[in-house]
């Protein structure tokens, strides 16, 4: 465990709350401001935190994805299109639709997935140039059947987007119920109660995003398949000479990396909004990426640098929301694109390497060659 | 080896059909003949098919072709900031007739190529003429009263006392004017009401101006968020983040308020919890224009469009009587002038 970096990152996650609190609490309580804020911060990271699993995966195994960012935005579209199609073409329930929605972002994921293996495994092109292919063809795929299909007269759906099954449940965790005893007749204790249960209460993708790391974490670095994995991404021709087949494992890390990417992309159109946009995933294939190298390669590191950039998230929204009680010898603060600095300015500020040198596998992006 | 080179070039080749077949290349049919009226438009980074901004004016330009006014009508998607001249340019070079360029960010691209194609005429939506520029009628809205009706109504409506509206960035006049003339419009209903109405304005200028209007995550999670401070009337202003910002509402059982057109039509999510929409009336506005131009009587400068407040269809039955006569008679103040949003053109 590097603690050192973890150490930094949850210094910077408290400094970025503190800060908003002490400006905040003459508004709300801050109790109410963390809480808020510590939700955000989740959510924002999730598909964050699935795309930098996914990078985790690839490039330990040695292969270097910059398509996660296509891969997202195919699943996105794909699930939903796959959720809509199933709930008013097939008239399945909303549950079942929603629960195949899922099931087809993930499948579109790997699809795409697939593409990338052949091409940087199979026939050993440049991995940057595999990615970049897979990132336009997605933003063209999905523009082009979001037209023909939904915008226009001519659309198979006549120029109107059906309705569609709505978005995965929230998991109710009874944390309010279970604890009311304790506050008794407090009415303000128990209004902490229900802020601080709201943190928990969250949607299946979230909440699977932070078992994966934990998940994640334990197969790189403690089962077979794992140690596999690292020294074909390591060292390749070692881990040959002793009978690991490279390419195989080259190919189902890369999968299953695509896998991740697809989860993503349900979170959008599945979790978040039920609505598909083009364009939506908005470069955060790219910020999966800095949080995995943030994270040094490694689960629980991607996870916490992804947390870094929903609490930057949290700090931009929170600091406008209270613009009007910011002191006036920080009134610079009121400026919404100065606050909006803060995830580019920190990113520039870890990747000077004041806590500690990120190591890439040894062998990521180079094409095996027997 | 050579496998591998098919294989590339395929697939370079089919992701950039799709992305053409995806960006709609003008057809230059007859264009250049006087006899035949081709009108452009041009987007702004956002997607023709936004639901709101873009849209609403590709609409304008498609009802002035269902009017007979127009013989070819074609847009181009705009995918890069750095591209605004060239699209333009495309529709210029292939002897188009009306131009119409959508969005504050085209202004300067605009005004550089009235001075190439003087045979055009450029209608700039939402681009203020600071200087009458010839050639270019830059089509306005007062946003201000727009979002003045709606925070005036929000305020009204809201259970909680706070509300919030989700924009794009406030580098765009007329999204600042949206958002100022929704606290404005809030602070007067309180005024009337004797209410004391917090209000949350966030605007997304945190990455690229083309990324501001083009991200409903972060829309619906600045809204979720707003909404767990305890707003339950959220405002989205600006194209694709405003609509995540109002989805996400209306899915927490919150307020919608829509932006530009009626949205309850274009946001089928949101329209059971759409409470109405601070509306310019740009399809008209661009259709009115380009008729026009054809008639000669157009001129440069500033033409300014009518603004107001969508119907609250689904929740007719929920506004009360009092809450809309109180709307009525704001709309009719804004129109007369009784009543002022006091807030200025552009962010001083």
């Amino acid at each position: 465990m590097d603690w050192k970096r973890f150490g930094f990152i949850a210094l910077i996650i408290i400094v970025l709350f503190g800060t908003v609190v002490m400006i905040g609490q003459v508004k709300q309580p801050p109790i109410l401001i963390i809480t808020s804020m510590l939700a955000t911060t989740i959510a924002v990271a999730t598909p964050l935190t699935l795309g930098a699993l996914s990078g985790v995966y690839c490039e330990r195994a040695g292969v270097v994805n910059i398509g996660i960012e296509g891969m997202m935005l195919t699943a996105a579209f794909f699930g939903w299109l796959g959720a809509i199609y199933m709930f008013n073409v097939f008239g399945r329930d909303a549950g079942l639709s929603i629960a195949l929605g899922v099931f087809f972002a993930i499948l579109s994921g790997l699809l795409m997935a697939l593409l990338h293996a052949v091409l940087s495994i199979t026939f050993k092109v440049d991995q940057i140039i595999g990615g970049t292919v897979i990132n336009i063809l997605a933003v063209g795929l999905t523009g082009f059947l979001n037209r023909q299909l939904f915008f226009g007269k001519g659309s198979v759906f006549g120029g109107s987007v059906p309705g569609s099954p709505g978005v995965l449940p929230t998991i109710h965790i009874p944390l309010t119920e279970i604890f009311t005893p304790i506050c008794g007749a407090s009415a303000s204790c128990l209004q902490n109660l229900i802020a601080i249960n709201r943190v928990f209460d969250q949607k299946p993708i979230a909440i699977s995003a932070i078992l994966l790391v934990f998940f994640s974490h334990y197969v790189l670095f403690n089962t077979r398949w794992g140690l596999r994995t690292r020294a074909v991404g390591e060292h390749p021709k070692a881990a040959d000479t002793v009978g690991i087949n490279v390419v195989k494992m080259r190919y189902l890390n890369v999968l299953i990396g695509g896998m991740f990417a697809g989860l993503a992309g349900a979170y959008f159109t599945i979790e978040s909004v039920p609505s598909f946009e083009p364009l939506l995933t908005n470069g955060r294939g790219f910020i999966s990426l800095a949080a995995m190298i943030f994270g040094n390669w490694t689960p629980i590191g991607a996870w916490a640098a992804s947390l870094v950039f929903g609490a930057s998230q949290a700090l931009l929204i929170n600091m406008q929301i209270f613009r009007d009680v910011i002191p006036p010898q920080w009134s610079f603060l009121q400026e919404s694109y100065i606050v909006g600095l803060t995830p580019y300015i920190l990113t520039m500020f870890i990747l000077t390497g004041i806590i500690g040198k990120t190591t890439p596998p040894a062998a990521d992006g180079v094409p095996y060659e027997k | 080896m050579k496998k591998l080179y098919f294989v590339m070039a395929l697939l370079i080749v089919a992701s950039m059909i799709l992305t053409a077949c995806g960006a709609g290349a003008p057809s230059a049919e007859d264009c250049t003949k006087e006899e035949v009226f081709c009108v452009g438009l041009v987007t702004d980074v956002g997607k023709i098919n936004d639901k709101s901004f873009n849209q609403s004016a590709w609409e304008g330009v498609q009802k002035s072709q269902a009017d007979g006014v127009a013989d070819v009508v074609q847009f181009i998607e705009t995918a890069d900031a750095k591209d605004y001249a060239k699209n333009i340019a495309q529709f210029g070079d292939a002897g188009y007739d009306v131009i119409v360029t959508v969005g504050f960010g085209l202004g300067e691209a605009t005004d550089a190529a009235a001075a190439t194609y003087p045979n055009v005429r450029f209608i700039g939506v939402d681009q203020f003429q600071a200087e009458t520029v010839a050639g270019v009628s830059g089509l306005n809205f007062p946003e201000d009263n727009a979002g003045f009706l709606v925070g005036a109504l929000a305020a009204a409506m809201s259970e909680s006392h706070k509300i919030g509206a989700v924009c794009g960035t406030d580098v765009v006049p007329p999204v600042w004017r949206f958002g100022e003339g929704y606290k404005a419009g809030a602070a007067y209903a309180d005024g009337m009401n004797g209410t004391t109405t917090e209000v949350f304005v966030v605007y997304h200028s945190d990455v690229g101006f083309d990324k501001t209007f083009t991200d409903p995550e972060w829309g619906a999670q600045t809204a979720k968020s707003m909404m767990d401070q305890g707003a339950d009337a959220i405002f989205g202003c600006g194209g694709l983040t405003g609509n995540g910002a109002v989805t996400a509402a209306a899915q927490a059982g919150a307020y919608g308020i829509g932006v530009d057109t009626d949205q309850y039509l274009t946001l089928p999510e949101a329209a059971p919890r759409m409470l109405s929409s601070a509306m310019k009336l740009i399809t008209p506005g661009v259709a009115d224009l380009i008729a026009a131009t054809k008639d000669g009587s157009i001129a440069d400068g500033n033409v300014f469009g009518a603004a107001g407040y969508a119907p609250f269809h689904d929740l007719d039955s929920e506004v009360p009587a009092e809450v809309k006569a109180m709307m009525e008679e704001i709309n009719t103040g804004l129109l007369d002038g009784s009543i002022k949003t006091n807030v200025p053109p552009v962010k001083p």
